[in-house]
């Protein structure tokens, strides 16, 4: 659906991209994600002298009991918001729509290799995008395989005793391992890769408010997701050929 | 007839049961309690097997020419059963069907004049030698290490070397000394032991420790043909024969003696064999220190380390209950004691009063990692590992011992590592430096006599430190020795040198080469069990940061490397290097992961480039229209 405003500094249109459910979960998985990140990693730096800084970020946070138990407390939200999102994609027509827009399709590895030469200068122009690009569906995917492994690795770390009764070929020494390594893979993917997707690319920088009202311009959408926009402009003005035009401010 | 043939199947199978139950051992007088906790008067007889006829037995009697020293395999062996006691762990080292169980603390020969110090065992615990590797027969082995065995085991083992057979007429035998551990009397002198092995009285050596004899003499020194039974004026007058004299009032009108005999040993009687002196300061005295917190507490050694007739006595450590059939095993590791046992129908932990351990605030992964000792033994560590001498390699309590800190050999500790179980454990550790041979990436060690005449002559030039310790070894030192033990006969192989980590060796050139982390040239370690300190002075006493911050010497202490090569020793090596996660899935999955985040995030910021690349290129075009 779309809003137009009737300043003609806001005649922007607008498009509800994602809706509160969405919202929530996501700003809940980046709240739980930095505290993670900002608390595993001195937790992780312990155990190297050569991050003797790491002391000063635990003695800030009071001691390493503090840190860890913010760092529990962090993974709880995370294995929560995990729980809800499996519940979300399966039982709410919202999130199964998501979820099947999310798959990867053959016309993504067509447009990884047409962006590439698009990149490289030997094509004139852009692939055109449905409701998802590539990157972002790799986004998703990358979060949801990471949440499997840092879930299943931190709880290995957090009970032990439990783990070692029914999962004794997994040791403490190799979930320790895969999760720092995963975690790392998961810290620099976030800060480099989706953050400049997201905020720090020249057309979003200084960033988007995009994750709190779940609004996008027209002019992104175009850019963006293109091809989500004629379908959404079809079913529009097939609807109009059947109905009334649509109010303003419902969801396209 | 069938109802008779069942009959007598049924007779014949309650007469072969009842057969099989009976117990056919012989119990001698003092093979079995009567119930009594009181100490049973020890007045008896000395005794000695017969030199002409093994089988009988001889009665010693202060007037008795030559005066003869008692045999304890005769005198003790009279009422408790000698056999059954020498299968125990103090005395069954060289029997190769006993379990090797957890590695412990090993002899260590030291040669500083040819570079060595080299760990050694009859028990086949990895790392060390067996001591006929080194040319060491029962008889060299008892000359040197003796002085700290309860005989037995080795002391009594047959030679098959003719010429150590006659020797082994005029010394004896080195039967397990009862009175090493039994005996309460204050006179007591274990260091007597010491001077006898080296020696090599050996049959005088057990009375010679008792406060009522004493022995002059070497039998070391006493010709082929003398006859210890006839002895016959010696033509070297300055040679003394092995004599043994009782002092007066010894025996009493019956011609008994009163031994001092105590069941249960005193812990001083333990310390002569089991002491330790960690060097933690340069003057390190024994008023300085305090001992094991279940000594102070009222505990004894053999309170937690017991043992029945068999004296299969326990070591205390958690998997023991695998190779050991001491009923006692299991209460008497530091879980045993201290943790109750869920499924025991009767209480069995707090037993001696051992208290119940809280560990508030730690959690529970510690218990699975690490051993209790790792937090509660051994001394407090320092960023820098210390030298400790120990009774058995140092000679503690014997005369004339070097008490300079730098003795040899030299163990380092507390080095924390990883012990079989995978728990993380404080350890004692020593480099290993021989000369040896390679073959197919086996190491032997070459026989240390034949090191000495070959290459000793290089060595001799260089002098020896007043401390005793180590050698110093240069390059051209090693590449020397190493050509005239490859030309030595029976040298059969390539001729190296192992020391501080590392393995010389000599290429096709004649060059010297070295390489790290050759299996043979690993240290020795061997846990530390004690002095257990209290609660409060445990590892985690002052918070996690007592192992968990950048300094804890845990992870980040100092390793020192021991090696007499010039520039190789007085190195370190990082403690956690010793109990590096490894095996082959962990290093794969490091591998995985160390690949994936490169390859994805070079392909990912590979992405972003080409992005804004593209972006500054529409950017220019824009702006030339």
């Amino acid at each position: 659906m779309r809003q137009t405003s009737g300043t003609k500094a806001e005649e922007r249109e607008f498009f509800q991209r994602f809706g509160l459910q969405f919202r929530v979960q996501h700003i809940l998985l980046f709240l739980s994600t930095i505290t993670l990140i900002i608390t595993g990693v001195p937790l992780w730096c312990l155990g190297r002298p050569e991050y003797g800084w790491s002391q000063a970020v635990v003695s800030a946070f009071g001691s390493i009991d503090a840190i860890r138990y913010i760092h529990r407390a962090g993974a709880a939200v995370l294995i929560l918001v995990s729980i809800y999102h499996l519940y979300y994609t399966m039982f709410t027509k919202e999130g199964r729509r998501e979820f099947i827009e999310l798959l990867p399709r053959q016309k993504d590895v067509i447009d990884v290799t047409i962006n590439s030469l698009y990149f490289l200068g030997l094509l004139k122009y852009r692939p055109g995008f449905g409701r998802y690009t590539y990157y972002e569906k790799f986004d998703y995917w990358a979060v949801y395989w990471g949440c499997v492994i840092m879930i299943g690795t931190g709880l290995v770390l957090w009970f032990p005793g439990v783990a070692a009764r029914y999962v004794p070929w997994f040791t403490y020494e190799l979930a320790a391992e895969v999760h720092a390594d995963e975690a790392i893979l998961a810290a620099l993917a976030l800060f480099i890769w989706h953050f400049y997707n997201v905020h720090f690319n020249p057309s979003r920088f200084p960033g988007t408010l995009l994750w709190w009202h779940g609004k996008i311009s027209r002019e992104e959408m175009m850019h963006d997701h293109v091809l989500e926009y004629y379908k959404k402009a079809l079913a529009q003005t097939k609807s109009k050929g059947q109905k009334a035009e649509p109010q303003n401010g419902t969801t396209v | 007839m069938r109802k008779g043939l069942i009959a007598t199947g049924v007779l014949l199978w309650l007469v072969s049961t009842l057969y099989s139950a009976a117990d056919t051992t012989e119990k001698l007088l003092g093979d079995e309690s009567d119930g009594s906790r009181a100490i049973p008067n020890h007045l008896i007889e000395l005794l000695i097997a017969d030199p002409i006829d093994e089988n009988k037995v001889v009665k010693i009697t202060p007037d008795d020419k030559p005066l003869l020293p008692f045999s304890t395999r005769q005198t003790c062996g009279a009422c408790h059963n000698y056999k059954t006691i020498c299968s125990g762990w103090h005395f069954n080292a060289p029997d190769p069907n006993i379990p090797p169980g957890r590695p412990a603390q090993p002899w260590i020969l030291v040669d500083t004049a040819t570079a060595t110090q080299i760990p050694l065992s009859h028990r086949p615990w990895p790392g060390t030698s067996r001591p006929e590797q080194l040319g060491l027969t029962p008889r060299k082995f008892l000359e040197l290490f003796g002085r700290h065995t309860p005989g037995g085991g080795v002391g009594e083992q047959e030679s098959t070397n003719s010429d150590e057979i006659t020797r082994e007429f005029i010394s004896g035998k080195l039967e397990a000394n009862c009175l090493s551990c039994h005996d309460a009397d204050p006179a007591h002198n274990q260091s007597e032991y010491a001077i006898q092995a080296a020696r090599e009285n050996f049959r005088w050596a057990a009375a010679a420790t008792c406060g009522f004899a004493s022995v002059s003499g070497a039998a070391k020194y006493m010709p082929d043909d003398y006859d210890p039974f006839m002895p016959m004026p010696l033509e070297h007058p300055k040679l003394v024969p092995p004599t043994i004299s009782y002092r007066a009032n010894t025996f009493d009108e019956k011609k008994r003696v009163f031994f001092n005999i105590v069941r249960e040993v005193p812990a001083e009687r333990c310390y002569f064999c089991h002491s330790n002196m960690y060097l933690v300061k340069k003057e390190t005295e024994k008023w300085q220190t305090d001992v094991d917190v279940h000594l102070t507490a009222g505990l004894t050694c053999v309170d937690c380390h017991r043992n029945g007739l068999d004296h299969n006595i326990t070591r205390g450590y958690q998997e023991e209950g695998i190779v050991s059939n001491n009923p006692l095993v299991a209460t008497s590791s530091c879980q045993g004691c201290h943790l109750p046992e869920k499924s025991s129908s009767t209480p069995v932990a707090g037993r001696l009063g051992a208290p119940v351990p809280k560990h508030p605030g730690i959690p529970p992964v510690h218990f699975d990692k690490l051993s209790c000792t790792a937090c509660h033994s051994g001394p407090w560590p320092a960023q820098k590992t210390t030298l400790v001498k120990t009774s058995r390699a140092h000679r503690l309590g014997t005369l004339n011992v070097n008490k300079s800190p730098y003795a040899m050999p030299h163990i380092v500790s507390p080095v924390f590592a990883k012990q079989p179980n995978g728990k993380i454990a404080p350890h004692k550790l020593i480099w290993p430096a021989f000369w040896g041979v390679l073959k197919d990436q086996n190491v032997t060690p070459i026989d240390i006599e034949v090191v000495r005449q070959t290459a000793g002559e290089i060595f001799a030039k260089e002098k020896l430190t007043v401390s005793g310790g180590w050698l110093s070894l240069g390059a051209e030192h090693i590449t020397e020795a190493l050509k005239k033990l490859s030309s030595e006969k029976s040298v059969n192989g390539k001729s190296v040198y192992i020391a501080g980590g590392r393995l010389y060796f000599l290429d096709e050139t004649g060059k010297l080469c070295q390489q790290d982390n050759h299996p043979a040239a690993k240290p020795y370690l061997w846990p530390i069990a004690h002095d257990v300190r209290p609660a409060a002075q445990a590892l985690g006493v002052r918070r996690c940061e007592d192992c968990h911050s950048p300094e804890a010497p845990f992870f980040f202490g100092k390793v020192w490397v021991d090696s007499p090569v010039q520039g190789k020793g007085g190195v370190f090596r990082k403690m956690r290097d010793m109990y590096e996660i490894g095996g082959p899935v962990y290093v794969r999955v490091n591998w995985f992961f160390k690949l994936l985040i490169i390859g994805v995030m070079t392909l990912l910021i590979l992405h972003i480039l080409g992005d804004l690349y593209r972006r500054v290129m529409l950017w220019l075009a824009n702006r030339a229209k």
